[in-house]
């Protein structure tokens, strides 16, 4: 039932592309002004809801109000228009059926190509009514909106009409004066209190928004002038939310918000002021306004076109996972492009052990181009930088000759070549120019491929299942290589010479001049020296959770004890988390092969489970003194809630607020039962550049996992003690 | 223009063999200059004779070994031999460049604790552990690989009495097909003592099976026989796995890899015929890799190397007394270096070339060191240029067990220094002085004066 009423109020916030309940409730209410419209919309949203369950479609998507919204807007517009009766209710109960059966149907075609259906629905839906029932006898066209003075006076007497005189003599600039009535009219409602209203909810729901409105509506009232077309269209029937909505859409909704796609929501506007007079002369012959008609054009259009890009530009990236936030696509996308890149995630290492140097990189000057770009070439340098020693002559002269080769990660074999002899340094084998070659499935479409290996030296067969560090064969001198290398390339499909694929390796350590660093869904650049990280098993252990394992704390802050107790969980999507049993906080966390990364937080601020979400943000489960860990937090976690808002308003723009995590391995000591690894963390929130940590946390682990969390923050101290 | 060197006049026999235009080459060039370094100028400056440490060689060395290790087996450390050198710098150096500390007395101990070793990261091996030095290790959480029965007795009595678990492994000998075979040092694999007290250490409630030890001779010039050995000791960790569900986190394999020194009685020289590292860690690797172990659980390998990456970074530096001839006619050099500070020259032909420019012209020579002892022979046989009195030589591949073995005998022992890679010199040891010396001894009253 619960589920059910919130179904009810999504689906009004859905209408401004919104989950927040609080902007829904007003938007509820603005319907209510005109309260048979009102009514009428909110039975539109019944009968689909209740329908959209009756026949059993996704629950999750009814309760987002992604079905109902479109049969609001139809069940808002023909309640302005008709008066109630018996017959009008009919024809809405039908009518919302049958908007539901176009939302259902959009989905399904659009959804294909990862385009939105909008309110497509809406516009059949409505115009369908409108022409079907201009023969319908019993159905009378309302006069309320006529009057609106009598409606006033009717909800709310004298005072209701004095205010509403009041509000609409207010000193407001004739602009926004019909930025606000363009608002209203997205409810069907055609005057400013109701466009206040619908302004404050959207400056609540989303700064960013409210922003990309405004820049929408004024770029379309500027254009207007400039090009000298009839204001009327502004003026007189409220069109103008079309710009409102596309800006909204294009420039935090759909795509990422920055300076590129404001400057795109300002490109756009005379793109739809041409659609919208052309279409509305058009349909002015079957008497028909074309509503919400160039907003859907337009977003529909740029965003398939988006779909078509060859060259990826990062400040214009389409939304890959839809929060119904501007802000959080704003913060949480460049954070989780980031950290994770944008490819699912499957924990590959380099296909060796030590250090070699990669010899040429993606898009390499050589042979690493085209459909082959993303590849890698690999080989061992001396101190001196040389391949070789001796003359460098013979194959044996070179350091990565006869070194083994390993699996980059679990899989399967799928194809083997091998019995192609090692070349003569500085000759190529063109004919055959992979060489002696292994491809292993990882995971449906992500195959690795690695050449060029030595004659004979391969272990592996066709079908063989391999494990990450199985070693395949030795390095060699096959195929097209004038100097033994190995190299290394993923690719969509299972034969060798397969197009590549840019795909990143879960974690390894640059060597850059004896300065050791890691990095994390990393693509090795040219010139660099390269190694796995050594897994420490401690640690590895220790940050290795089991869905259903229970971890329970006693905790000292302030002189007061406190117990509290995590369970890890997964979902369906097998997402695994922490759940806080004492406040329901969860936070989402994922170890891939020896990273352990927490992903996104939920709850309240002052948890246990938020002190060790934000000390273990992020970890190589591998030990190295002296070698740092650093990330960034999402901004949407910063603390301090005024300076946010105004970092809102400028996110597409730039940032001035800066998140940052370090964490340092402080101490091991090997001791068998008791040996125990010391981290630091560290936790800033800033406006500056250099500034104290806010946050310093110290976490120690044993052979049975994590044992003490301690956190220090700027004003109070606390200790956890893990409880066996 | 330099005036011309004199050489003495030399006669020599026609060998009636075929004729060769070249005839006899010396070994090699003049050794001027180590690092960049003026041999002259260093023996100018403090004196002779005089032990040189390149620090760069060290390093090299150390890297390229790393290096031979790491690209074939994922989990690799080095641990630095004490013995072998035991120098501060010299094994600070090697802490530098990641290794551990490798020791067999409670002295090598305490050196490795006061280089800031820390007590997990110290390997404590050889068959003479006091209950003192037990008791250091164990506080210390260091690795204690066991020699025999009773040091295994007394680490179970100590580690009990401390409460505190001992971290151990045991040294494992082994038939690995090379002659002599150390059987004196730790458990017989063969016989079946090693399992004797790997289930004796199972079964304690005091000590921890860390890893597994061997170490099967020094100077080796046979990887395969390291094949052998890294392969019996997997079956031993594979077998303790199975019996007794313990992982064995590391195999030591000990050290022993052979340097580039020519060992007496061998006809090539060293550089050309020892086995590189590569060849042992080819040998080592492969054969634990293809194992039994998976391969996301095999086992640390530790490696005790020594001599391999020490012997080519120190030299030592030297001046002619005289020279002479013998009664049976044969030529003979005495320097300023005798056995007392070259200990390997019991073992090695060592390589001696002079640091100045010589000519073609070479003489079967003997060369002695300067004390006045009958064993003081540096080379017994060797073809020199005409070395005149006060000419310098330099000593090569003397890094190995010199500093360590050397004795104060008739003179004091001579300074030692290390070019570091900038080449700037740093001494590392003074000369040895009277009033140091002095220092340890005590005179009773009665026989502080005396008249003659």
């Amino acid at each position: 039932m619960q589920n059910y009423g919130r179904s009810l109020i999504s689906s009004y916030g859905q209408v401004f592309f919104s989950k927040n309940l609080v902007f829904a409730v007003i938007l509820l209410i603005v319907t209510f002004f005109d309260i048979y419209a009102g009514i009428a919309g909110l039975l539109a949203v019944v009968f689909t809801n209740t329908t959209a369950m009756f026949l059993g479609l996704n629950r999750q998507k009814i309760y987002e109000g992604v079905y109902g919204f479109n049969s609001l807007l139809v069940g808002l517009g023909i309640g302005i228009y008709y008066q109630p009766g018996p017959e009008f209710y009919i024809i809405l109960a039908l009518v919302s059926m049958i908007t539901l059966f176009f939302s259902v149907a959009f989905e399904g075609v659009l959804g294909k190509y990862g385009l939105p259906y909008l309110s497509i629905p809406f516009l059949l839906g409505i115009w369908l009514v409108v022409i079907a029932t201009k023969s319908y006898s019993t159905l009378a066209i309302s006069e309320r909106g006529v009057y609106s003075l009598n409606d006033m006076y009717a909800i709310g007497g004298m005072t209701m009409v004095r205010l509403y005189e009041w509000f609409n003599n207010l000193a407001v600039p004739e602009s926004l004066r019909i930025y606000f009535k363009s608002l209203s009219a997205i409810l069907f409602q055609y005057h400013m209190f109701a466009g206040i209203l619908i302004a404050i909810g959207l400056l609540y729901y989303s700064r960013i928004a409210f922003l990309m409105s405004l820049i929408g509506f004024y770029t379309a009232y500027y254009f207007y002038f400039f090009i000298g077309a009839d204001i009327s269209e502004l003026t007189y029937s409220y069109i103008g939310f079309n710009y409102i909505l596309t800006a909204i859409a294009i420039g935090g909704f759909f795509i990422v918000p920055s300076w590129r796609s404001t400057l795109w929501v300002v490109l756009l506007t005379p793109l739809i002021a041409i659609i919208l007079s052309s279409t509305s002369f058009l349909f002015s012959i079957f008497q028909l306004s074309v509503l919400s008609l160039p907003f859907n054009v337009i977003v529909i259009l740029f965003l398939y076109v988006l779909k078509f890009r060859e060259t990826r530009i990062e400040s214009l990236s389409p939304v890959v996972i839809q929060q119904y936030s501007p802000e959080k696509h704003a913060y949480n996308h460049n954070n989780y492009r980031e950290r994770f890149g944008s490819l699912p995630w499957f924990p590959m290492k380099l296909p060796f052990w030590g250090e070699w140097q990669v010899t040429q990189g993606h898009k390499g000057a050589h042979t690493h181009q085209k459909d082959w770009q993303h590849a890698w070439d690999f080989e061992i340098v001396d101190d001196d930088g040389k391949a070789f020693e001796n003359s460098g002559k013979r194959v044996d002269d070179y350091y990565g000759f006869n070194k083994p080769v390993t699996a980059p990660a679990d899989g399967v074999v799928v194809e083997v070549e091998d019995g192609i002899d090692d070349n003569v340094i500085g000759d190529m084998n063109l004919e055959k120019n992979w060489g002696n070659s292994v491809v292993i499935k990882h995971a449906e479409g992500l195959y690795a491929q690695i050449s060029h290996l030595k004659k004979d030296s391969i272990k592996v067969s066709a079908d063989q299942t391999v494990k990450q560090g199985e070693v395949l064969g030795h390095c060699g001198n096959s195929g097209r290589s004038p100097v033994p290398h190995i190299h290394m390339q993923f690719q969509k499909t299972p034969s060798i010479g397969s197009a590549t694929i840019s795909y990143p390796l879960s974690a390894i350590i640059i060597n850059d001049k004896s300065d050791y660093r890691f990095q994390t869904t990393a693509i090795p650049e040219l010139d660099q020296m390269v190694s796995n990280p050594v897994r420490n098993e401690l640690l590895y252990e220790a940050y290795h959770f089991i869905p259903g394992q229970t971890l329970q704390f006693e905790l000292t802050a302030e002189g007061k004890k406190q117990s509290v107790a995590w369970v890890v969980e997964s979902d369906i999507y097998k997402n695994t988390y922490f759940l806080c049993k004492q406040t329901n906080a969860k936070a989402y966390f994922r170890q891939l092969g020896d990273v352990f990364y927490f992903t996104s937080y939920e709850g309240r601020k002052n948890t246990l489970l938020y002190y060790f979400f934000l000390s273990s943000f992020k970890l190589v489960t591998a030990y190295y003194k002296d070698m740092k860990i650093t990330d960034a937090y999402p901004l949407s976690l910063y603390p301090g809630k005024f300076v946010k808002i105004l970092q809102d308003f400028c996110v597409p723009f730039f940032r001035f607020l800066h998140t940052r995590f370090e964490l340092d391995y402080a101490l091991l000591t090997e001791d068998g039962e008791d040996s125990e690894i010391i981290l630091h963390s560290e936790t800033y929130f800033t406006h500056r550049k250099t500034a104290s940590p806010d946050m310093q946390f110290t976490i120690t682990i044993g052979v049975n996992g994590i044992k003490q969390l301690s956190i220090q923050t700027e004003k109070k101290q606390i200790e956890a003690k893990r409880v066996y | 223009m330099e005036k011309q060197r004199y050489e003495r006049p030399l006669i020599q026999k026609l060998e009636n063999n075929m004729p060769n235009k070249f005839g006899t080459r010396t070994e090699s060039a003049p050794m001027t200059h180590i690092d960049d370094v003026a041999v002259k100028d260093l023996m100018d400056k403090y004196g002779s004779p005089l032990f040189v440490i390149s620090e760069k060689t060290i390093r090299t060395n150390i890297r390229k070994a790393r290096k031979a290790f790491e690209t074939r087996y994922p989990k690799v450390q080095f641990a630095w031999s004490y013995k072998t050198n035991y120098l501060d710098a010299v094994c600070r150096t090697f802490h530098q460049e990641g290794s551990w500390a490798e020791v067999v007395s409670g002295f090598e101990f305490d050196k490795a604790l006061n280089n800031k070793v820390d007590g997990s990261k110290i390997i404590f091996n050889g068959p003479d552990k006091t209950e003192d030095d037990i008791k250091k290790a164990i506080s210390n959480n260091a690795l204690i690989h066991i020699d025999h029965l009773d040091e295994l007795y007394s680490i179970q009595e100590i580690a009990g009495e401390m409460k505190k678990k001992a971290r151990v492994a045991i040294r494992v000998n082994m038939d690995t097909g090379i002659y002599p075979m150390w059987d004196r040092f730790g458990f017989n694999y063969e016989n079946g003592q090693a399992w004797d007290a790997l289930n004796k250490i199972m079964r304690s409630e005091v000590m921890v099976l860390e890893g597994l030890h061997t170490h099967i001779g020094t100077f080796m010039l046979s990887p395969n026989a390291y094949a052998v050995a890294a392969g019996k000791l997997a079956d031993l960790a594979i077998g303790v796995k199975d019996k007794y569900q313990h992982e064995i986190r590391y195999i030591d394999m000990g050290g022993g890899f052979a340097s580039k020194n020519s060992l007496k009685g061998t006809y090539l020289p060293g550089s050309d015929m020892n086995p590189s590292i590569d060849e042992f860690a080819e040998a080592i690797a492969s054969t634990l890799i293809n194992s039994n172990f998976p391969p996301d659980k095999l086992p640390l390998l530790i490696l005790e190397t020594g001599r391999a990456l020490i012997d080519d970074a120190a030299h030592l530096l030297g001046t002619v007394i005289s020279n002479k001839r013998l009664s049976d006619g044969r030529r003979t050099t005495i320097i300023d270096v005798g056995v007392n500070i070259l200990f390997t020259s019991f073992w090695y032909d060592h390589k001696i070339t002079p640091a100045q420019p010589f000519t073609q012209y070479t003489e079967n020579t003997v060369v002695y060191g300067p004390l006045c002892m009958n064993i003081d022979v540096i080379r017994d046989n060797i073809n020199l240029p005409l070395l005149n009195k006060d000419d310098h030589i330099v000593i090569q591949s003397v890094g190995a067990y010199n500093m360590t073995q050397w004795m104060q005998f008739i003179t004091l022992r001579p300074p030692i220094v290390m070019i570091d890679p900038e080449g700037e010199v740093h001494v590392i040891r003074e000369k040895e002085n009277l009033d140091r010396l002095l220092e340890f001894e005590n005179v009773p009253e009665h026989l502080k004066d005396f008249t003659l």
